[in-house]
């Protein structure tokens, strides 16, 4: 590769990290509340703990890859970061580190409200699952937007610098949140068989998951063609994801076919196709929702596998790509 | 991104205002002696007449000796532009270096204040103490200008040799350059050479397009770029630096 990249990584994987956990405590928190947000039998209580358990895991381990690309971390000045709050501006990055602490408090309060397995209705982490879950969305949504903004917010990067990009990290988020969520609840569930409320609940994430990644389509869709119908800079920046000729010619790398292939095709056709397959057949022959168990583990992997691509795409696609002419 | 600076940038900028202060006083700079009477924003800037530049680059070296700038990373070069078909060929120079703009991108991006545009001469720096080396304004830059220094771990780049400057003397690269191509001074000052180049001369700034009002700016500077090659022009830019292709 012919230009030097500044962010690697520890940043692509801290960006696909901070989507799955803000995107698992969004879905987890919205789940149990338009369950009823309590306990009860019929609320989707264990998807939303497991949701709950799940986020605080990659966000931190995200923040500490995060630390670990800082200049000062990376010749020993192991601490040099709290400086990020002594100051609060408008940088991006700022908002981003404040977001992102507040986020990671309100995941663990929100996982210590799902600690225990049974369904106590009525005990004292009611109020607490229900009130948290309440903040966890909006602040899980911004710091899923956020990682967007962050890289959107430089004319320099023309790549980078579009509102689409803030949208397509968000349902890329939720679509990972789902994912995971729909992964442990499938590797968690071990042969046991399908039951009214497993298959209820797992109708909803498979639905939700198609309907994530129709949006994430459409976006995509608007991302290429505005700018591929511009000229200049972003036209410019923008064939590096399309035609792999262009993007080694001019880049030295050929990201055409990580995208078309890995984010397009594995990340999102594939993972739609299947899930659109399994809600209609369910539909169409009014029988109880129910996809093999390899299925309900190939799906997530696959779309999981979609949104780190779609990050490091983007950051690698962003950064060797300029503005054209000095 | 003025508000809440750690006490040490505060004292930075401080001793800073003292120093140019003193010598603005004591009346033998120019430069300085200038700003002190006349009480007005100064903008450093400086003017590249690529016509007289040999493409020696010892503005490069000078630089790299003046701030011990680490192997592999350069605060200022030369980029060599060749175009055309033989025998309707041309070799330019482009000596390249911090723009100092009036709207830095790399300012509004720093999450934590480290670097800043400064009020009293237009310098834009960077404070080594307060940077934590995200690189985020390396991203930021348009012009990309900075780097991580692989020591300091901090984000680094040109800064019109601030230090000799504010002593009264001129910036590194502009001392040694050997067919005085380079002319530095207060762009604001009508009466400054640089101020009075500029405006008898035709010049041109790097990507105006970007919006950020450079503050280098460059007498017959060629334009040219390698994504002409796809209209069947020959274009061939070596940056000497690297990074081999302009971001």
């Amino acid at each position: 590769m012919s230009t030097e990249l500044h962010w690697g990584f520890p940043v692509i994987s801290y960006l696909f990290l901070a989507g799955l956990g803000a995107g698992a405590l969004t879905v987890s928190a919205s789940m149990f509340l338009s369950s009823g947000g309590t306990a009860s039998a019929k609320s989707y209580f264990p998807e939303a703990r497991y949701g709950a358990l799940i986020a605080p895991v990659p966000v931190i381990l995200g923040t500490f890859l995060l630390i670990f690309e800082l200049g000062s971390f990376q010749v020993g000045d192991w601490f040099k970061w709290i400086k990020l709050f002594q100051v609060i501006n408008l940088s991006p990055m700022s908002i981003g580190s404040w977001l992102l602490t507040i986020f990671i408090g309100i995941s663990l309060v929100y996982a210590y409200a799902f600690w225990p397995r049974s369904r106590m209705t009525g005990d004292q982490l009611d109020k607490l699952r229900k009130t948290v879950a309440w903040i966890g969305i909006p602040m899980g949504i911004a710091v899923a937007v956020y990682t967007g903004v962050l890289l959107g917010a430089m004319p320099s990067r023309p790549f980078w610098n579009t509102p689409m990009l803030a949208i397509l990290f968000l349902l890329s988020a939720m679509s990972s949140g789902v994912a995971v969520i729909m992964l442990v609840r499938a590797l968690s569930r071990n042969g046991r068989a399908e039951s009214e409320d497993t298959a209820r609940s797992g109708y909803l994430l498979t639905k939700s998951d198609a309907m994530l990644i129709g949006f994430e389509l459409l976006v995509v869709f608007l991302f290429i063609m505005f700018a591929h119908l511009t000229v200049g800079d972003v036209r410019h920046a923008v064939s590096i994801i399309l035609f792999s000729d262009r993007s080694i010619e001019l880049f030295g790398v050929n990201m055409a076919v990580t995208f078309w292939f890995w984010v397009i095709v594995v990340g999102l056709l594939i993972p739609v196709t299947i899930e659109l397959f399994y809600i209609r057949s369910g539909r169409r022959h009014q029988k109880q929702f129910s996809v093999p168990r390899s299925v309900e583990i190939f799906v997530p992997i696959a779309v999981l596998v979609g949104g780190f691509m779609l990050r490091y795409v983007v950051v690698i696609a962003g950064q060797v790509t300029g503005s054209i002419g000095i | 991104m003025k508000t809440n600076v750690s006490s040490t940038r505060r004292d930075f900028l401080h001793k800073l205002g003292v120093s140019a202060a003193a010598t603005a006083v004591a009346g033998t700079q120019p430069l300085t002696a200038h700003a002190a009477v006349r009480k007005r924003n100064i903008q450093y800037a400086m003017l590249i007449d690529t016509r007289r530049c040999t493409g020696c680059h010892a503005c490069s070296v000078a630089c790299k000796a003046e701030y011990d700038v680490p192997l592999g990373v350069n605060r200022s070069w030369v980029e060599y532009v060749e175009k055309g078909d033989y025998p309707n060929v041309t070799r330019n120079f482009l000596p390249r270096l911090c723009n100092h703009c009036d709207h830095p991108d790399c300012v509004s991006v720093c999450p934590t204040g480290a670097t800043y545009k400064r009020e009293e001469d237009g310098v834009v720096v960077i404070d080594e103490d307060v940077c934590i080396g995200c690189g985020y304004c390396i991203q930021a830059c348009p012009y990309d200008m900075r780097f991580l220094n692989p020591v300091t771990g901090t984000a680094e780049k040109c800064d019109f040799c601030e230090h000799l400057v504010s002593k009264g003397i001129q910036p590194a690269c502009v001392e040694t350059c050997i067919g005085s191509a380079r002319i530095f001074g207060d762009i604001n000052d009508p009466t400054s050479e640089i101020a009075q180049m500029i405006a008898t001369n035709p010049v041109s700034v790097l990507r105006p397009d970007k919006g950020t009002e450079p503050n280098v700016y460059y007498i017959a500077a060629d334009h040219s770029g390698e994504h002409e090659r796809q209209r069947n022009r020959y274009v061939r830019v070596t940056t000497h630096r690297k990074q081999k292709i302009r971001r």
